[in-house]
């Protein structure tokens, strides 16, 4: 195993946030009914009102995911306005979209966590604003949204509060690239600003910082930018059996996806034991090259050129509208407003301290770790830990969300 | 350590064992007579009995001279068939021979079976091996004559199996004698020089008393009775005590000292030290050297150009060099990793095997993305 990747699966991004489609689709699928149970549950204990009908209609996970993607875009114009850099745009769209895997955006409010994530991105990359700033630069007033939903987007991502990006392996490719003879510089300066141009706005706003690793989305941004140079960079990379004349592997069609290699792995030669084979052998070479096609494809469809369609007028009215009035109708009574939630949270927590009297059956706090852990799809490889702790404390990840 | 006189007359049954037969004879004739050649201590003022532990019979020096002095001999006693040599030949340190027996026999025994309780895995392990030893020891003592010739093949047959654990195992126990002597020694010598010390001071003590007494007369014969006088008198005084606030101080520090070289008898000592692990690894055996590129001196990308002579970083000692690392980590970073496969199937297992799932997988994922 090349010690590259071996590094790489020691980080959160891969132990916790990387999923397979299928697996990502399911999640979806399983928050959706959860957030739909819980806010029918909700509404019905609401004293009832002669103006609501009984029940709304709820989104379907299709149309929570249209509305999470158009609030990412939302989030990334929120940076450009206050003039933000790459990494914090990019760590602040990855906390929203991870935040909204496993929390439903009939939960919570998508507008105001847009800011909290954008707030926490900030903090997260190093970059210490104070609070009034930053809302002075949105045109708000009240700190305490923000402030609000802070915990509580901590808690949607798992603690897991580093994000890996694609920018600087970008600059590494040139690195590397630029150090080969035949490749003028003008190519690579204009491949590399493309490049970063897609990254700065494809990768967010897909799924790919679900599906791929950072320096695959990074090369099916260069191979947008320039097919040759990707292409090149992996040819040299993944040299150790002759790379042959043609890339037969870049002209996989896309449709097969990451496992097109398949077929061609019992033609390549294999030398059994040979570790560098392993490494960078051919039949590796083919297994990057079409994940790289998959992800490419992927980033294809949000190409830069299509910031335009998410802003477009016509667009909104005839998708988003309908979306955020169905929302405003279905929207977790309980939840939606952060500030009174934290209130509420914050009075529950002094009320339960006083007391000291350790009965879980309020609402919110019962069966959280099992929850946790089956959201995921399976134990947490911490979660062990978190029982230990959680049995003295009272789960000091906090309440079920 | 005195010697008690054998308590009662010994005669030998023909199979060879000691029976204590103290009726039959009159004590007073074994205290004080050779049984060989009838000599009573009347006559022979120092005479001393030696055993041989052959067969255990005693007789006097004398005899032992006379009989075994050309080699070897048989035993004087009747019906006894020993050969016995002079080199075998000593006193008894108990006055029953019985006893010297048996404690023969078990000195005998121990020094084969000295295994201790760390060599064995349970407690229990270590209560059965003790029952068996003593088994085995009650027979060669007091057992009948086929049982003490079983024991004895079995305790030859594992001295002879078990070589080289006895001797290590004797090692040991020498080694923790020895430790435990040199403890006691050096605990003692500790305790000598404390005595020393105590008696030095006292004398130094009388000493001062007695030269300050003098001072005193001598300043009363020069008849400058006053406050000079006073003074001196005060100042000794605050001298003496001066000197003893820093003796004490001293010896506080040598009692502390002692305090923490103190040993304590009947503590545990302490177990081997475990191996060594070599140096302590902070990141657990990760291998930091890149397995799919080179970093080459010399990388640099036109962004970082202008940084270079920046005084806001090369004063502050930046490496461009960590930045090209870093770079070129992350470029190369996970390329290997296939997140479709490994999260559902693990890592290192290709999809070729589960290619039909994967690719329903995909389908399912296209459409979600057309969502």
């Amino acid at each position: 195993m090349a010690t590259e990747d071996a590094r790489y699966r020691e980080s959160s991004q891969y132990q916790l946030w990387s999923f397979s489609p299928t697996q990502l689709a399911a999640m979806r699928e399983k928050t959706n009914a959860a957030a739909r149970a819980s806010i029918a549950g909700r509404l019905a204990s609401m004293p009832p009102r002669a103006s609501t009908p009984a029940l709304p209609e709820f989104l379907t996970p299709a149309e929570e995911a249209l509305l999470v993607t158009f609030n990412t875009s939302e989030l990334l114009r929120a940076g450009d306005h206050a003039e933000m850099s790459d990494e914090i745009k990019a760590t602040a769209a990855a906390f929203f979209r991870r935040f909204y895997v496993t929390n439903s955006i009939m939960t919570y409010p998508p507008t105001e966590m847009l800011m909290v994530a954008l707030y926490f991105a900030c903090k997260a990359e190093g970059v210490f604003l104070s609070i009034t700033d930053f809302i002075k630069t949105f045109g708000r007033e009240n700190p305490e949204e923000i402030i609000a939903g802070e915990f509580l987007l901590c808690q949607g991502l798992r603690f897991a509060i580093d994000v890996k990006h694609p920018f600087r392996a970008l600059r590494g490719s040139i690195m590397e690239l630029s150090a080969l003879p035949d490749i003028e510089p003008a190519r690579l300066a204009a491949a590399e600003h493309r490049a970063r141009e897609i990254l700065r706005f494809s990768p967010l706003i897909t799924d790919a910082y679900f599906h791929y690793t950072p320096s695959q989305i990074m090369l099916a941004a260069l191979s947008l930018a320039d097919r040759g140079l990707a292409e090149r960079l992996i040819a040299e990379t993944f040299h150790y059996v002759a790379p042959p004349a043609n890339n037969s592997g870049a002209d996989t069609p896309a449709s097969s996806g990451p496992d097109a290699p398949a077929p061609s792995r019992r033609s390549a030669p294999r030398s059994d034991g040979e570790d560098r084979t392993q490494i960078i052998g051919s039949h590796i070479r083919d297994k990057v090259l079409g994940t790289i096609e998959a992800c490419r494809d992927m980033l294809s469809k949000e190409l830069p050129e299509r910031r335009e369609h998410w802003t477009n007028k016509t667009v909104i009215k005839a998708q988003i509208t309908p979306l955020r009035k169905k929302l405003n109708k279905c929207h977790d009574p309980e939840r939606w407003n952060l500030v009174e939630l934290q209130r509420a949270r914050r009075e529950q927590a002094s009320k339960k301290a006083d007391s000291e009297d350790g009965d879980a059956e309020d609402g919110p706090a019962g069966g959280t770790v099992e929850a946790d852990g089956a959201v995921f799809g399976g134990p947490l490889p911490r979660d062990s830990k978190r029982r230990k702790v959680g049995k003295g404390l009272d789960d000091p990840f906090g309440p079920a969300l | 350590m005195s010697r008690n006189a054998p308590a009662g007359g010994r005669a030998v049954a023909s199979n060879g064992t000691t029976v204590t037969t103290s009726s039959s004879l009159p004590a007073i004739s074994t205290e004080d007579m050779c049984p060989v050649c009838k000599t009573i201590r009347y006559l022979n003022k120092d005479m001393e009995f030696l055993i041989n532990p052959e067969c255990y019979h005693s007789m006097c020096v004398n005899c032992v001279n006379r009989l075994f002095n050309d080699g070897p001999n048989q035993c004087p006693y009747a019906g006894c068939h020993k050969t016995l040599r002079r080199k075998g030949f000593r006193s008894a340190f108990f006055g029953d021979l019985t006893v010297e027996r048996e404690v023969d026999i078990r000195r005998r025994v121990a020094a084969v079976f000295n295994q201790v309780e760390d060599d064995f895995e349970t407690l229990k392990d270590y209560n059965n091996y003790l029952q068996m030893v003593e088994d085995l020891t009650f027979d060669l003592v007091s057992g009948t004559d086929a049982q003490r010739r079983a024991a004895e093949a079995t305790l030859q047959q594992w001295e002879l199996e078990h070589k080289a654990d006895i001797e290590r195992n004797r090692k040991a126990g020498k080694e923790a004698d020895e430790q435990s002597r040199r403890r006691l020694a050096a605990e003692r010598e500790a305790a000598r020089q404390r005595r020393v010390e105590a008696l030095r001071e006292a004398e130094e003590e009388k000493l001062e008393r007695a030269r300050s007494r003098e001072a005193e007369l001598d300043s009363l014969a020069q008849g400058d009775v006053g406050t000079g006088a006073q003074r001196v008198q005060l100042k000794r005084r605050g001298q003496a005590a001066a000197n003893r606030a820093v003796e004490a101080a001293v010896n506080a520090a040598v009692t502390a000292a002692d305090v923490g070289r103190l040993s304590i008898r009947g503590l545990k000592e302490k177990k081997k030290a475990p191996a060594p692990e070599g140096p302590y690894d902070p990141f657990g055996g990760m291998d930091f050297v890149p397995s799919r590129y080179k970093l080459r001196a010399g990388l640099t990308h036109p962004g970082v150009e202008k940084y270079k002579h920046d005084p806001a970083h090369v004063t502050g000692g930046y490496s461009f060099d960590e930045y090209a690392t870093r770079a070129m980590f992350e470029a190369f970073a996970g390329l290997g990793v296939f997140i479709e496969d490994e999260k559902e199937v693990g890592i290192g297992l290709s999809a070729g095997e589960v290619a039909t799932i994967s690719a329903g997988i995909a389908a399912v994922g296209c459409k979600m993305e057309l969502d």
